[in-house]
């Protein structure tokens, strides 16, 4: 099978442009006069912190990932200092890597370790995320604060949503009422309900995104270069107003590069899929797996926006029911506020993990989504939200007819226990049992 | 009464239960679940309990699960629970919330009944009783649909009786290892325990009744080391058992399926499901649910107190990441009131060896300092 070029690719030109607004953010979260929070928090799908005059949030995961990817000397010696106090084996990276860096007091390039003064755990269905605020409060003595993943099975349950739908918000009203009261800041509605409206239509932006990444042959752009961005108004935090230009225009041009066929990888001529977070200290293997013309198209992780197709009897896809109420929703108060942006549904709808327990051949759907042929499924020791359901749905893509392969791993933000030559091995036999050759360079 | 026997055979007692009764059998999987509203259905609940054996089919559905969830998984799929009509779990631990999941999904048993019970994580919130309550509510009607029987305000207050009672008998038991040589050893305690969660309460009651007069006539033990047993849930007397073969005795432990099974009662209101759920928000903290204040280590030390320990094992179960994640603030208030205490890693097997040369090494450490070894306690006439 010939492996040379087919299509036409060219750099993104996006680029500098997210360049320019992630280094933004981390000159923002090095400035003295904010307030650093620790956590994504409130369940609110919107950047909700910028609500507040002077306050940043700094999330335990990119953080981890962050460190793991740019200095593994550094992250290894942060992990020692958390086995030391206490946590070894099995304790998720992201968390083995800024309690560490927390104890060490400094980050990897030698600065300080940004303090702060208040922890929100992000509720997650993983019991890591939800344990991991507690030792962050222990060590500082600062405040924290909980809610819950609000989780149940089959279809929508009304009877099931109302209570759960109080607590979401009574968690959400106390935090920033706390806050206000204990940081002397002002929650400001209004910049509040602006932050919302961003956040509708960045996620409309995701979804389109998503589509024509998925349904394009060849795909437009690829996950190893989603990833450079994809936390670009998420956690990683920009003005709302930029985040809505920035996806913009990457909508634009992913959109012009379908129309015109400039594919993220010349010669695709295999498409696979993922589950969860990639080894972050070891991308290299996207570009490996490039070589025999197979691109990744990301995972009910990394594309949030195609969490909102679904696929209907005849194989069509069609988008879910938003979880978001009516823009001419009136908001005269803070509860109501907090009320819609809480969203309609307590359980989260459309969510990675959501359908990851609730439906889990639901990543079938995804695969048939984006027309991937396999699918490489990392199982990793110490991530238990990350590998839960990993055999199981290999199963389901087995049965549907997908080619699956696992590799073993510590966790996203942890290399120990990831044999890289291994894996490259693997992925050979991988690709070669499948009929495919490395392109000649 | 011999409650080993009772836990070991526990198949066939349900088996039997079904047979005389013609009811249904729910499995459960997480301690938080509220058995009294299945109970009060007619229904008879039985704890998923794990039992190793040589395990050749749950690689293919997880990886990297607490032995205990795996062997339970390798149980579902080789057919010993085929019995159960029904299964369900409360949110809490993620790995058995999977053990839960493969054993509806393998699809064994297409017409097994399945229900999540969502038990807020965050107990603290004054919301959290009321979604607890809504959740009762919707399990309630459940058991009803799936029964086909209704389930009135006297079935509940009966239920609740039964399970208040039972609770009451454990911690009667319990009570009596507080003497200085008990007249009832951690591996028999475990073991009515286990077999607890197994039967049907009011057969149980009689059961403990009965055995309770024959305990407080039992000759009191000899002077043993007293230790308590901190961590993950245990399946087996094992560890327990391993203790005594070395002169000591687990005189209390902090187990979720230990006395957290048994500690606090339901306190009677009309609402009978808030009732029912305040008790089960208020049930000491395993890790998942102590996810706010730190409630758990204190408690631990309470008991440690109450039992007079001379030491504690903390033992936790690999790849059991909720008390991997705990552990260094139980260790902390253990140091910080002198308690000293050793702390090891296991799955469902104990490597015997290893472990008795360890307890014994831990042990042998305690004896200098102990107390009620040099005699303290014929002082207050206790011999």
């Amino acid at each position: 099978m010939s492996n040379g070029q087919i299509w036409e690719t060219r750099p993104l030109e996006f680029w500098n442009k997210a360049k320019e607004l992630r280094a933004g953010w981390q000159k923002s979260i090095e400035s003295k006069e904010k307030v650093v929070g620790q956590g994504n928090t409130f369940d609110l799908s919107f950047d909700w912190q910028a609500a507040f005059p002077a306050l940043t949030i700094i999330e335990d995961n990119p953080v981890g990932a962050m460190m793991q990817n740019k200095n593994e000397p550094y992250a290894r010696k942060a992990r020692l200092a958390s086995e030391i106090r206490g946590w070894g084996r099995e304790i998720c990276g992201y968390q083995g890597n800024c309690w560490g860096g927390q104890f060490l007091g400094y980050i990897e390039d030698g600065t300080p370790w940004p303090r702060r003064k208040f922890v929100v755990p992000m509720p997650c269905v993983c019991d890591q995320h939800a344990k991991r605020g507690q030792q962050a409060r222990d060590f500082e003595n600062m405040p924290q604060w909980m809610s819950d993943r609000l989780m149940y099975f089959g279809d929508y349950d009304a009877e099931r949503e109302v209570p759960m739908m109080e607590h979401k918000v009574y968690c959400n009203f106390r935090q920033v009422n706390d806050i206000e009261r204990i940081f002397g800041q002002r929650f400001d509605e209004e910049e509040c309900i602006k932050l919302m409206e961003a956040g509708k239509e960045t996620r409309e932006y995701s979804k389109e995104i998503a589509y024509i990444m998925a349904r394009t042959i060849p795909t437009p752009i690829s996950v190893k270069d989603m990833y450079s961005v994809y936390t670009i108004g998420g956690l990683t935090k920009v003005d709302p107003a930029a985040t809505v230009a920035f996806w913009k225009m990457v909508r634009d041009e992913i959109k012009w590069r379908a129309d015109n066929q400039i594919a993220a990888v010349g010669n695709e001529r295999f498409r696979w899929i993922e589950a969860h977070p990639p080894s972050w200290h070891y991308m290299k293997y996207y570009r490996y797996m490039e070589d025999y013309g197979a691109v990744c198209m990301g995972s009910q992780y990394s594309n949030g926006g195609a969490n909102n197709y679904f696929m209907l009897p005849d194989g069509t896809f069609e988008l879910r029911t938003d979880n978001t109420y009516p823009d001419d929703m009136p908001l005269e108060t803070r509860e109501d506020v907090l009320r819609k942006g809480a969203g309609i549904h307590a359980r989260p709808t459309g969510g990675f993990k959501t359908d990851e327990y609730v439906y889990r051949d639901k990543i079938v759907q995804f695969a048939k989504f984006n027309q991937a042929d396999g699918a490489l499924l990392a199982i990793w020791r110490h991530g238990v939200g990350c590998t839960l359901t990993r055999k199981e749905q290999a199963m389901y893509l087995r049965d549907a007819g997908l080619s699956v392969m696992h590799y073993e791993g510590s966790q996203p933000g942890d290399r120990t226990d990831l044999d890289e030559k291994r894996l490259l091995d693997q992925l050979d036999t991988w690709m070669q049992s499948l009929g495919l050759r490395k392109s000649q360079k | 009464m011999d409650f080993k026997a009772l836990v070991e055979n526990r198949h066939e007692y349900a088996k039997a239960w079904k047979a005389k009764t013609g009811g249904k059998v729910l499995g459960w999987f997480e301690p938080y679940f509220p058995e009294e509203v299945a109970y009060a259905a007619g229904v008879l609940p039985v704890r998923v309990l794990a039992k190793h054996e040589p395990d050749d089919v749950s690689d293919k559905w997880i990886y990297a699960s607490c032995y205990p969830v795996r062997d339970m998984v390798n149980q579902f799929l080789k057919g010993r629970y085929d019995y159960m009509d029904g299964l369900v779990n409360v949110e809490g631990c993620q790995w058995m919330y999977n053990a839960f999941e493969v054993a509806v999904n393998n699809k064994r048993k297409p017409d097994l009944f399945d229900h999540y019970f969502f038990l807020p994580d965050h107990t603290d919130a004054p919301t959290s009783k009321h979604v607890t309550r809504s959740e009762l509510n919707v399990f309630k009607g459940k058991m009803e649909e799936w029964t086909g029987k209704k389930i009135t305000d006297a079935d509940l207050d009966k239920a609740i009786e039964v399970y208040n009672k039972n609770r009451l008998l454990l911690k009667q038991i319990s009570e009596l290892r507080r003497m200085e040589k008990p007249v009832i050893h951690g591996a028999e305690m475990m073991n009515i325990v286990l077999a607890d969660q197994v039967m049907d309460k009011a057969e149980m009651n009689e059961i403990l009744e009965k055995f309770i007069p024959e305990l407080e006539a039992r000759e009191p033990g000899k002077d043993r080391i007293r230790l308590m047993l901190i961590g993950s849930e245990t399946f087996d007397t094992e560890l327990e058992e391993l203790v005594e073969a070395l002169g000591g005795d687990v005189v209390v432990d902090e187990l979720d399926n230990g006395t957290g099974y048994y500690w606090n009662n339901i306190i009677p209101q009309k609402d009978r499901l808030m009732a029912i759920g305040l008790k089960y928000l208020g049930r000491p903290k395993n890790p998942i649910k102590d996810n706010n204040w730190r409630r758990r280590p204190q408690h631990i030390f309470e008991l440690a107190e109450d039992y007079n320990v001379d030491g504690a094992l903390v033992v936790k179960q690999i790849y059991c990441h909720l008390h991997g994640t705990d552990n260094y603030a139980v260790w902390k208030i253990l140091r910080e009131r002198y308690i000293p205490y050793h702390f090891f890693e296991r799955d469902m097997l104990l490597p015997v060896e290893d472990t008795t040369l360890r307890l014994e090494s831990f042990m042998n450490m305690l004896k200098p300092g102990i107390n009620h070894l040099a005699g303290w306690h014929k002082v207050f006439g206790e011999d």
